[in-house]
């Protein structure tokens, strides 16, 4: 076999032992553990929050962005770890006493408005659908590297691979093991990176500390300054992005969801710790890729203009093993680590996507008395439709990878992020608040695209990738001012948020 | 009556006292170090910018990292695990002695 078809099979083994595996687990945990499934502990915890979390983005575009950026790009690190310190002190356990797990939930009960329901529930299907459209390319990169075709048809292939897999595995009834899942990742992403270390000279043991050196050759030798601040953008540029990241990771639904599985508290705030170092571990290697993969180029004597640098970015981390001369499965492993990421966190968010369909509009509003089996058959039909919107999206993606992603970190960071922080901290937010909240929140989100033309000012302040910073506080305001000229919300909300989310120890 | 009139209040800047003073409180010191270290270092690093502090910065060395690079992509990470920790450790210190003065048992 060539190098190629070894990779492609490393990557077929490691997608097939997930359903073996998780078929293993089932039949094991129906008769020992019952059906609740079973506990992990912290620290199976935090590999749980870890792995939900890492997707292409994790492990494909953030090396791609710091290639091409430099320093400038490792925002994108420090908003994508800090968001959980915001996530942990100002939500966490509230979130977790009120009860509400989804962000259409919780605003329909806190808000008390199934308007405001229903725009929460768009919003977030809005988020998944602009994330998964930035999972959708790296698949479709991936594949159009492995199997040497062009993009298009590589993200065909990817996106059938991906939903036949999703339906596969529904219809077998296996359960996700994110454990499993974090370690394939965790472990697909490190190991080729001390390979990569070693084959190059560096001290490979550690190569998330090692790289150090490789700047300093970088600049001695090809005087390559990679290190430089604000030299690809401002300072504004730096803070709104890495601001945007982190409030939306603190307002993003898939991320909130995971308190709901640990079964108390005080082991749901330690598992967020855990989590944030597993994720920390992934984020410390990804600058390493980067790194190593201009320097090869620069040994290698290639030069490339900016558009050609920009195509290849987001499968930097792919090229720079291959171009070094990693054997085959090798290459393979690290495919198949990024690919799984993509795919649990395609089939996570289409999922979660459908369910809202399904329930927040189909049943909630549109049809209140549909049975059981019709809100299931919604739900899968949801799944295929956002899967092929999705697909549709991929085919001409509008950024990088992380790029997008960002997008709906900023869409979540203006829009859930203002609700939940005023729904938990301040008794008077109301509906009417929260519905002109979210509206903003929207209109801030895609001020860029929409407006600058008129108003190039709104361009400058308000960038695609990183509106939060600006938009997040105005959106605030907007809610304070709103709810403070309307009526306050229900006696017994306050009553329920006085004495049991802030005073269950009185 | 009296219960009808009492107005329920939750605010971040005004606290009830007890537990919830207490969860403030370390709230905003947690705040104050993630935001000084995230963004009160760029603000620093921007402004020093071609100065003898600003290239002091930028030419010393730490693990053979540039010192502002170590420090955004190597020490925040870690700084924010740091700061998670310590709030949990608070947290679950105030969440005891609470639950003690009112005689409950810990969760």
């Amino acid at each position: 076999m060539n190098d190629s078809s070894w990779s492609v099979f490393v990557v077929l083994c490691v997608l097939v032992s997930f359903i073996v595996v998780g078929l293993r687990q089932k039949s094991r945990e129906s008769t020992e553990y019952g059906f609740g499934g079973r506990y992990t502990g912290r620290i199976g915890g935090g590999a749980a929050i870890a792995s939900n979390w890492m997707s292409a983005a994790s492990l494909m575009g953030l090396a791609g962005l710091i290639y091409l950026q430099g320093y400038q790009a490792l925002a994108y690190v420090i908003g994508w770890t800090g968001g959980y310190v915001l996530l942990l002190v100002l939500l966490a356990s509230q979130i977790r006493r009120f009860g509400k797990f989804t962000a259409p939930d919780f605003v329909g009960e806190r808000y008390g408005s199934s308007a405001a329901r229903l725009i929460a529930a768009v919003i977030s299907i809005a988020i998944s659908v602009i994330y998964c459209v930035a999972q959708f390319k790296g698949i479709g990169m991936i594949f159009s590297f492995m199997f040497g075709i062009d993009y298009t048809r590589g993200v065909m292939f990817g996106g059938v691979a991906v939903v036949s897999y999703l339906v596969l595995s529904g219809m077998l009834g296996v359960p996700r093991n994110q454990q499993m899942l974090y370690f394939v990742i965790s472990v697909s992403f490190i190991v080729p990176l001390m390979w990569l270390a070693r084959k190059l000279g560096y001290f490979w043991l550690l190569p998330q500390f090692g790289y150090g050196e490789a700047i300093a050759d970088l600049s001695r030798q090809f005087s390559i300054d990679f290190t430089l601040p604000f030299a690809q953008g401002s300072l504004f540029g730096w803070c709104a992005l890495c601001f945007t990241l982190m409030v939306g990771t603190a307002g993003l639904p898939h991320v909130l969801s995971r308190f709901y599985t640990v079964p108390n508290i005080r082991d749901a705030r330690w598992s967020v710790v855990w989590g944030l170092f597993f994720i920390a571990l992934i984020y410390w290697s990804a600058p390493a890729y980067a790194v190593f993969g201009r320097l090869l180029e620069a040994q290698q004597g290639h030069q490339f203009s900016p558009a050609a640098a920009r195509s290849m970015a987001d499968i930097i981390v792919l090229k720079t093993a291959v171009s070094a001369g990693l054997p085959g499965w090798l290459v393979g492993v690290l495919a198949a680590g990024a690919l799984s990421a993509a795919f649990f966190t395609v089939a996570g968010l289409l999922m979660t996507g459908a369910a809202s369909i399904s329930y927040d509009i189909y049943y909630s509003i549109l049809n209140p008395r549909a049975s059981e089996s019709a809100r299931m058959q919604v739900a899968k039909a949801g799944t295929l439709v956002l899967a092929a919107l999705v697909l549709l999206l991929a085919l001409n993606p509008p950024g990088l990878i992380a790029e997008i992603t960002a997008v709906a970190f900023a869409l979540a960071g203006n829009t859930i992020f203002p609700l939940f922080l005023l729904g938990i901290w301040w008794e008077r937010a109301n509906r009417e608040g929260a519905i002109a909240g979210m509206l903003t929140g929207i209109v801030c989100t895609f001020a860029e695209p929409l407006l600058s033309g008129v108003l190039p000012q709104v361009g400058a302040w308000f960038p695609i990738t990183s509106s939060a910073l600006c938009g997040a506080p105005l959106v605030i305001c907007v809610m304070i001012a709103v709810s403070l000229v309307t009526p306050p919300p229900p006696e017994e909300m306050r009553r329920f948020l006085e004495q049991e989310v802030h005073g269950h120890l009185d | 009556m009296s219960h009808q009139n009492k107005r329920y209040q939750v605010n971040l800047f005004r606290p009830k006292t007890g537990h919830m003073r207490d969860e403030v409180l370390i709230i905003f010191a947690i705040l104050f170090g993630w935001a000084i270290c995230t963004f009160g270092f760029q603000i620093v690093l921007a402004v020093s910018r071609g100065t003898g502090a600003g290239d002091l910065l930028t030419r010393l060395t730490f693990f053979n990292l540039p010192l502002h690079f170590w420090f955004t992509a190597q020490f925040l990470p870690l700084w924010f695990i740091v700061l998670c920790v310590v709030f949990n450790v608070y947290i679950d210190r105030i969440t005891q002695y609470h639950s003690r003065r009112r005689d409950r048992s810990y969760e």
